[in-house]
């Protein structure tokens, strides 16, 4: 599976990274290719361009705030998480997708 | 003749002590009866009488009556109904500590969690302390003197009349001496209850119809008084009865003396004294070696007793509501003056919260306690002297052994305070030999008398001003007291044969000041020559600069003149015309008005200009805040509290001279306070830390609960000096922790949160001997910590990006196990650190 991601979190200081990195090793682990854009304390990084988001099967998005530029997701099926809940058990994330 | 007049009670605490001694005050002026009516109770009482006024519990909106009756009760009746409607609706005023509930107070969560006794009050006095209780008796009646049982009753009654006329004269004498401030408010209130009608017809009653002893009559009267203010149901006037115990127990000593128990306590071992009230008197005799602490029921943060208690570093706290005293004799408490409480009963993990709190403050002691031999010097080698400002020769070898490099402000008030005659001119000469000599071949500026109007010396005949701080003191009144500057003069000039002393003026404001001065020391070294003391002819003049004019003559003073120190708190008052001691100006006198920096930056640099040295001496040298615009002023010297050199030479390490400079320069362009605060707080001019240091990291730690973990984190912060306000650190990680737990499984959790309470992003690491639970996805405890403390206003730092970097690199389990394995704080540091930032 294709899959883009974004993840932000309240501060922007942790948590934002910790979720990108699950995401993207347990898509390395399962197979999928991934690409996970991180809204964080240094703003937008490993942005998604709105190709990247059409080219994608799905868009999975763990944010517990409201997100930067969420128009580029208006027309991708979307699945959205707690942040908390794909660091606990992101397997189980996936399999939503 | 007779009048009525009515009216309703305007006052929202009801009449309480005040508005009522101020009515009593009026109602004595007049030779009518006066009475006051209480139309809700139907209750009256004679409105010369302090007691009989607040006894009929006249509250807000009760529609109350004056009656006067006698020869001028027209007069009075008019008189009083002007007071009532203009003076009485201001009197609401109450000039007593503020009552905080429990729940005002912001309890740091290990606190919270302790489940101990906490009693809100004011702290007065900062610092902790830790002690057994031993309450201080306010009013008892010893066993060795009977109640009852007299055969001569109208003796006793003169014995009581007399006693009383002596109280009254005493308070009257205090009054002169000092009839301004909180200290005079309780005379005056003391006072008017001692010569309340209803006070001594009391007494004397129980003398004559009972036979009651001076003692029993007494005792009769104070509980029969303060039992009647306890049932108005009003806090403000439960506090009041404490007054009436003061004077009762003031009578007592009139009538008894020494047949009372002594005030001296002996104590052995870490003590806390708890008391409704402590007489200045009462405080000396506590042994200070062991007290520890300060509880007082009430008392201001200008009493004699709270000064004596600041003076001798008792952490003090006050206003504390409802503390019964006598039941919590024998008991561990602990004063917090941090936090404003007094803990009673204290449990086990209230006693591990202190342990916790004395071991922070000992480990950034510590740190501090490095830099006391160093010379003061900032990041880029600039070399600005740190001095001390003593009240006394005594405290001189303290200030050295503090790191002092010199006694930048010797005040000598207190040499010719509280005693009758000024001190002879070998007294003090004594005095300032022991200051030089004790100095140690540093030099020790002795400022000349700064006396006047606001602190009036009862040998001095100095007239009542309405505005002395405008007025007549210190070098203005020393023509008029010759004789009194020349002992000092010569006292100061024999001294300079035994070390390094410097004479500075005070309240200099024009040049003639200055010469007369100099005639007169010039009169009095070759009157000693001719004497053949010996003394050094070159000892150095200044003066300090605190009136504003006198900044504007630097040139012409220097001619005169070898060196300047700012006064900067009468400086500030004086040239923003603001009162720092009005409440409601605090905002205005603000030393970072750009108007004041510009002013003194023109100090500053007119006296260099001139080949002068100058200092700075005021309460603004000692604020860590202000030390960068300090420095880049560019000043030889600044001069603060013992207690504060050391670590005022450890923030001057992470100074850069040349960028403080830089932000004077802003900061004087700058249109308001508030834009200088804002270049304050971009924190550009310290010297950048990295995110982490062996410093901050400890191993196997004992922490039972979360709370104390991240405690123990944030406490490294402290420690290391990162923070001074660990507790709003502390709540900022709180306050990310209550949005979701930051336990990311594997027993580790990442704590953080954003605040400008740190001055540079920090990373504390924390190693738990045992796990604690933190609500993390996996359940399991929490054994490893990384705490994050992030300014708010500089994000944009590489840390942010180190840290993502670290935040991802802890998603792997071989790093975690790196970590997990690691206890030496140095290889950790790395391991976090510079690993990840080659990331």
């Amino acid at each position: 599976m294709k899959i883009v991601a974004v993840t932000a979190c309240p501060t922007g200081i942790a948590h934002t990274y910790m979720a990108a990195e699950q995401i993207e090793k347990t898509a390395r682990k399962l197979g999928h290719t991934i690409k996970v854009e991180t809204q964080g304390a240094m703003g937008i990084e490993n942005e998604l361009s709105q190709a990247d988001v059409d080219a994608a099967d799905v868009a999975l998005i763990a944010a517990d705030i409201a997100l930067e530029r969420p128009e580029r997701f208006d027309r991708i099926r979307k699945v959205e998480v707690p942040v908390q809940l794909v660091m606990r058990n992101p397997e189980a994330v996936f399999g939503r997708l | 003749m007779a009048s009525a007049y009515r009216f309703t009670c305007p006052l929202a605490s009801g009449m309480h002590a005040r508005p009522a001694s101020a009515l009593e005050h009026l109602a004595r002026r007049f030779t009518a009866d006066v009475s006051l009516t209480n139309d809700r109770t139907g209750q009256s009482a004679n409105a010369k009488s302090v007691l009989g006024i607040v006894g009929l519990d006249i509250r807000h909106g009760d529609p109350c009556r004056i009656e006067t009756v006698g020869r001028d009760a027209a007069w009075a009746a008019e008189s009083l109904k002007v007071f009532i409607e203009q003076t009485l609706p201001r009197a609401d005023d109450v000039p007593v500590v503020s009552e905080r509930r429990p729940e005002d107070v912001r309890l740091p969560p290990v606190l919270r969690q302790a489940n101990a006794v906490v009693n809100p009050g004011t702290a007065v006095v900062g610092g902790i302390g830790l002690g057994r209780a031993f309450a201080v008796g306010g009013f008892t009646v010893p066993d060795s003197i009977p109640l009852t049982g007299v055969d001569d009753v109208e003796a006793e009654v003169q014995r009581v009349e007399e006693a009383l006329g002596r109280l009254l004269s005493h308070y009257d004498g205090r009054l002169d001496a000092n009839d301004d401030g909180v200290e005079a408010d309780v005379l005056r209130a003391h006072r008017s209850v001692a010569r309340d009608p209803e006070f001594s017809r009391t007494i004397v009653h129980a003398i004559r119809a009972r036979g009651c002893t001076a003692a029993g009559a007494v005792a009769e009267a104070e509980a029969q008084f303060t039992g009647m203010l306890a049932a108005t149901g009003s806090a403000v006037l439960r506090e009041r009865a404490l007054d009436i115990r003061d004077v009762c127990r003031a009578l007592l000593h009139q009538l008894y003396g020494k047949a009372l128990p002594r005030d001296e306590i002996g104590l052995s071992g870490d003590s806390v004294c708890v008391a409704e009230t402590l007489t200045p008197g009462q405080f000396l005799a506590l042994d200070r070696q062991w007290l520890k602490g300060l509880v007082l029921a009430h008392g201001g943060t200008t009493s004699h007793t709270v000064i004596l208690a600041r003076a001798g570093g008792i952490p003090t706290v006050v206003g504390v509501e409802g503390l019964d005293a006598a039941a919590l004799d024998g008991q561990d408490v602990v004063v917090d003056a941090d936090l404003g409480i007094v803990v009673t009963a204290l449990t086990d993990g209230a006693r591990r919260y202190y342990d916790m709190e004395r071991l922070r403050l000992e480990q950034r002691r510590v740190r501090v306690h490095r830099f006391i031999e160093r010379p003061a010097t900032t990041e880029d080698g600039h070399r600005i002297e740190v001095a001390a400002n003593v009240g006394s020769a005594g405290e001189v070898s303290q200030a050295v052994a503090g790191g002092a490099e010199g006694i930048g402000l010797f005040r000598t008030e207190m040499l010719f305070l509280a005693r009758k005659d000024a001190p002879s001119e070998d007294e003090q000469f004594e005095q300032y030999r022991r200051a030089v000599v004790d100095a140690r071949g540093r030099a020790v500026i002795v400022r000349t008398l700064d006396i006047g109007g606001d602190k009036p010396l009862p040998y001095l005949a100095m007239p009542k001003e309405d505005n002395p701080f405008l007025g007549y003191r210190a070098v203005r009144i020393y023509p008029e007291f010759e004789g009194l500057f020349r002992s000092q003069v010569r006292a100061l000039i024999r001294a300079t044969a035994f070390g390094r002393l410097q004479v500075m003026i005070p309240m200099v404001s024009c040049l003639d000041e200055v010469t007369w001065v100099r005639g007169i020391i010039a009169d009095e070294q070759s009157r000693l020559a001719t004497e053949g003391v010996a003394f050094d002819p070159g000892m150095p003049l200044g003066a300090m600069i605190e009136v504003p004019s006198a900044a504007f003559i630097i040139g012409p003073l220097s001619e005169a003149l070898d060196f300047f120190s700012v006064g900067t708190n009468d400086l500030l008052q004086y040239f923003l015309a603001a009162d720092r001691a009005n409440a409601r100006l605090t905002a205005l006198a603000n030393p970072l008005e750009p108007s004041f920096l510009r002013l003194l930056d023109h100090i500053v640099s007119d006296v260099h200009a001139c080949g002068r040295w100058v200092g700075l001496c005021g309460e603004m040298g000692g604020q860590p805040r202000y030390l960068p615009v300090l420095v880049g002023l560019g000043l030889d010297e600044i001069s603060l509290a013992t207690p504060e050199i050391a670590s005022t030479k450890a923030l001057l390490t992470g100074l850069s001279a040349a960028r403080c400079r830089a932000l004077v320069e802003q900061a004087m362009k700058a249109s308001t306070a508030r834009d200088v605060a804002r270049l304050l707080d971009q924190r550009d001019h310290w010297r950048p830390l990295p995110l982490t240091e062996p410093g901050l990291v400890r191993v196997n730690a004992d922490c039972r609960t979360k709370e104390e973990a991240i405690k123990s984190a944030v406490d490294l912060l402290y420690a290391a000096g990162r923070t001074d306000r660990p507790r709003d650190v502390e709540e900022a990680v709180w306050q990310r922790e209550a949005t979701s737990s930051t336990g990311f499984g594997h027993g580790f959790a990442i704590p953080h949160g954003k605040t400008d309470a740190v001055g540079a992003n920090s990373m504390a690491i924390v190693k738990l001997r045992a796990g604690v639970s933190w609500g993390s996805p996996d359940d399991q405890p929490v054994r490893t910590l990384i705490l994050l403390a992030i300014r708010d206003t500089d994000q944009a730092t590489t840390h942010m990006r180190v840290l993502a970097s670290l935040a991802r690199r802890l998603m792997h389990e071989k790093f975690r196990n790196q970590v997990e394995r690691e206890q030496d704080p140095t290889a950790l540091c790395r391991l976090l650190h510079e690993q990840t930032e080659s990331i």
